[in-house]
């Protein structure tokens, strides 16, 4: 035993598990990269050749050859993986192909275009849930109340890509007050922004207002009810509060949504970005970055999932990671 | 020893039919109802409509709605009603076989973890989470635009990232449900497991899986209409709903019908499964054996 | 028939039960009882194979199916052959996807009946519990609980066992239909010279169906007597407490048990 105190062992046992299961987890996805882009179809070394020497049409098998010796391409799955794996964490990401440059270099001069358009979708998305919702759950079945939800379910139905060429048709086209496309100024940041953040207000009034609807009719509200606390004080001192755990959890599995949502709305708009960036490697066959993004995109994911697992545990003593297996049934004595 | 009461022959004969599930089969119907028309629609419309979805009218370029064209004419000339009807097949069948593969997949990865236990479920249920990590349309992108941007490819490439969800349900409704006494009485009764998962479990979770995969249908058709728009799906000339309202987009100012129309589709088409899918998680809801999670 | 020796079940290292010994003869009803976490539905759960238990000795000799000798751990899952179990909560151990007639049916299955021959016994048993034959298509949540609970009982009388456990038969039906189960329960004992292991909590039950009582208490046996001996005189200051409580709450009644049984040796 690690230590002699009976309360620390299981805490610290738990821990290792949970990291155990992150290390496998973090193994299984770069397999997964990997294995994307190493069973793709395709001459990998006329890819780096092409992208060497841009001029030269046809390259002899000499040189094909070099460059299979240098990127080891004729090693067998697992050396050409493993090789990758210990480059990628040491943080030697490659050249990209198509521009010869280090792949960290293009991700940075990317990745601010697609922060302030995340971060600006979700500051606008999360403020205009949470005033729909609790302005709905005040009076539950009001006009307004069934207008949320109605507008939650058009916007979780809605097609963001469709969504942002009728904006651009409204603002851009006809009225001509924003532009369409590109990025740069904070202009350009307006219609992208709120396309992601109609979906984001879509998918969180919803949750939102069944958590707050859930907390409103909870035992312990009606206590304070009862004791004669205000309306106004148990919304924004107990409901808010016992809200915040779920709505977290929910934040933290739509990571993966909000990602896909920034692939679309900046191919859309064609802003540069990570999504754009992806797409754009993809059809150029651009393997480093490729690999390097894809990667990146499900790291983003597990640390976020993880980290809101964390925050959960320390929130919420009910949510512990010593509760127990839920299907640990069968040693379980009745009586 | 004599036995006073043969009462038991009377006891609550009266049929206990829930209305419950009165409400549940009357729903179903409807929903089978509405379908089948939608469906019949859809069929007789596009057979009776006098254009072919794919051939070209270059006399009637880009003409606005009219008696002639109810939506108008594409940049080719192709009547956009009859290549909505065409790509509503493409779009909707699509997802409908997408999701069913993934459906199948993953009740059988979660069946696998959950019955053999132990080392199995873990590792199984690790590349589950690998899996899940990433972002579908990310991944999607990528296996389809790797492979090779074409309609098989992307089935292949959604079918890969979208059966993760049905693996994790099936796998905890089938860990719940073996600890059950019905279970536990037909495993003591002698009954073979294949027939205990066919009997008893499969059944129980359907519900559940049902509600799963109406809303795993719906998001699959926004993922096929995404990669179609995004040129990774579907590829012109097929009309496809997502692929339609990339041709559209280039006209955006001359011809809006051309986007307006396939986007109104997608919108509606998924609006309608959505709530379907609401409605069902509603009326089996005291009846499903979990929720989904 | 059934002799169980030293029976020891542990579960992460504790004893849930220890030292379980006891035996009951052909056609005769054993009250299993004690309060709850005594470890009355372990010791079912052990018996069936649900839990992993060690015995040093278990002995099950039915007339008509081979005879049952474990020594050791045991965890095995098709249960004592030629025993039934019947649960406590019916609509729990009833597939809710199923119709009545099916899940009785399945009890019989490594039989491999005919159809016909299947649906002969399903009806015998079922009129034996004295079910209308019309339930048998219908679905546990379109009987009653007494119905739901009597079609348990058809399931596990269709296999014509020698020994049917029941866990708590009759605490999840209202007083009336109670009654009319137990009466059932009895005259398919009556009929078949079916042994009986019921853990029940009810005192005033066992008083009037038991030949024989092992009470329980913190996984080890308190007192293990004949029905009439244990509620004329109980064997320790527990069961006197018990017999008191029951007494004052009126969940006694003042009879006599319904058959004396011969009196069984204590050492068994």
């Amino acid at each position: 035993m690690l230590t002699s105190s009976p309360r620390v062992a299981p805490f610290l046992f738990a821990l290792f598990r949970r990291l155990l299961s992150l290390f496998c987890v973090l193994l299984g996805v770069s397999l997964i990269t990997f294995a994307m882009t190493y069973f793709a179809p395709g001459d990998k070394a006329a890819a780096i050749a092409h992208a060497r020497y841009p001029d030269v049409q046809a390259f002899p098998p000499e040189i094909l050859e070099g460059i299979r010796e240098e990127f080891s391409l004729n090693e067998p799955f697992f050396v050409q993986f493993f090789q990758w794996l210990f480059r990628f964490f040491q943080g030697e990401f490659g050249n990209s192909f198509a521009s010869n440059t280090p792949v960290w270099d293009i991700f940075v001069g990317n990745v601010t275009e697609t922060l302030s358009l995340t971060a600006t979708a979700l500051l606008i998305g999360l403020l205009a849930a949470f005033a729909l919702s609790s302005v709905a759950v005040w009076r539950p079945g009001s006009l307004f109340d069934r207008t949320a939800v109605a507008l939650a379910s058009i916007g979780a139905a809605m097609p963001n890509y469709w969504l942002g060429l009728l904006l651009i048709l409204l603002f851009a086209a006809h009225l001509n007050w924003l532009p369409a496309y590109g990025s740069g100024s904070p202009e350009h940041l307006v219609l992208p922004a709120i396309t992601l953040a109609f979906w984001i207000t879509a998918s969180q009034t919803r949750l939102l207002r069944a958590f707050f609807l859930e907390a409103k009719s909870a035992p312990f509200v009606e206590t304070l009810r009862l004791r004669g606390v205000s309306e106004s004080e148990i919304f924004w001192r107990h409901i808010l509060r016992h809200a915040a755990i779920p709505a977290l959890t929910m934040i933290g599995l739509d990571i993966a949504s909000l990602l896909e949502g920034t692939v679309i709305v900046e191919l859309t708009f064609a802003r540069g970005g990570i999504g754009s960036l992806l797409a754009g490697s993809v059809l150029s066959r651009d393997y480093p970055m490729i690999l390097f993004l894809v990667m990146f995109s499900a790291l983003v994911y597990v640390f976020i999932n993880s980290l809101i697992e964390l925050v959960q545990d320390a929130l919420d003593p009910r949510i512990s990671f010593l509760k127990p297996p839920k299907h640990d049934r069968s040693t379980e004595a009745r009586s | 020893m004599t036995f006073q009461t043969q009462a038991g022959f009377s006891e609550e004969t009266d049929l206990k039919k829930t209305k419950h599930g009165k409400d549940l089969n009357r729903f179903l119907f409807r929903l089978g109802t509405m379908v089948l028309c939608v469906l019949a629609v859809a069929v007789t419309g596009f057979l009776l409509s006098p254009y072919a979805p794919n051939s070209p009218d270059f006399l009637n370029r880009l003409s606005p709605p009219s008696q002639a064209h109810w939506l108008g004419t594409d940049q080719l000339g192709r009547d956009v009603a009859t290549r909505l009807l065409y790509g509503g097949i493409w779009s909707i069948g699509l997802a409908f076989l997408i999701t069913f593969a993934g459906a199948v997949m993953g009740t059988m990865i979660g069946l696998v973890a959950g019955h053999f236990g132990r080392v199995t479920d873990v590792a199984l249920m690790r590349v589950t989470d690998s899996f899940f990590a990433f972002p579908e349309l990310v991944a999607a992108v990528t296996i389809a635009g790797v492979l090779g941007p074409n309609t098989a490819n992307m089935v292949f490439a959604l079918i890969l990232v979208g059966w993760m969800k049905f693996a994790r349900l099936v796998r905890s409704l089938g860990i719940d449900l073996v600890h059950r006494d019905f279970v536990v009485q037909a495993r003591l009764n002698g009954l073979p497991s294949t027939l205990i998962l066919w009997r008893h479990i499969l059944p129980n979770i359907g519900p559940s899986l049902l509600v799963l995969w109406t809303n795993a249908w719906s998001r699959s058709i926004l993922s096929i209409s995404g990669l179609s728009f995004l040129g990774f799906g579907v590829q012109p000339p097929n009309a496809e709903w997502g692929a339609m309202l990339l041709d559209g987009k280039a006209y955006m100012q001359t011809a809006p019908y051309l986007m307006i129309f396939p986007g109104l589709a997608i919108l509606s088409c998924v609006l309608a499964i959505n709530l379907a899918g609401d409605r069902l998680r509603d009326l089996l809801g005291s009846n499903a054996v979990g929720t989904e999670k | 028939m059934l002799r169980v020796k030293n029976l020891r079940v542990r579960i992460h290292g504790k004893a849930i039960l220890d030292a379980i010994s006891f035996c009951v003869q052909q056609g005769q009803t054993l009250c299993i009882t004690g309060e709850s976490g005594s470890g009355k539905s372990s010791l079912l759960r052990a018996l069936n194979g649900l839990l992993p238990a060690e015995f040093e000795r278990l002995a099950f000799h039915p007339k008509t199916s081979e005879p049952s000798e474990l020594k050791g751990r045991w965890q095995g899952a098709p249960g004592l052959p030629g025993s039934r179990w019947v649960m406590q909560d019916p609509i729990a151990a009833l597939n809710p996807k199923l119709p009545l007639g099916v899940s009785i049916g399945e009890s019989v299955f490594s039989k491999s009946l005919s159809a016909t021959e299947l649906n002969d016994a399903v009806s015998e048993a079922m009129s034996d519990v004295e079910l209308l034959p019309g339930l048998a298509v219908r679905r546990p949540s379109e009987v009653s609980l007494g119905q739901a609970q009597r079609a348990c009982l058809a399931r596990a009388l269709v296999a014509r066992p020698e020994l049917i456990f029941f866990d708590e038969p009759l605490s999840a039906l209202d007083a009336i239909v109670q009654k009319q189960v137990a009466a059932t329960m009895r005259r398919i004992q009556m009929r078949y010279g079916t042994t009986f292991i019921i853990v029940t909590h009810d005192l005033g039950f066992a008083a009037t169906y038991a030949d024989h009582v092992l009470v329980l208490r913190n996984g080890k046996v308190e007192a293990n007597q004949s029905a009439g001996n244990f509620f004329k005189s109980p064997e320790s200051r527990y069961c006197e407490e018990l017999l008191l409580a029951a007494t004052e709450l009126g969940g006694l009644p003042e009879v006599v048990p319904a058959t004396q049984g011969p009196e069984v040796a204590r050492s068994c």
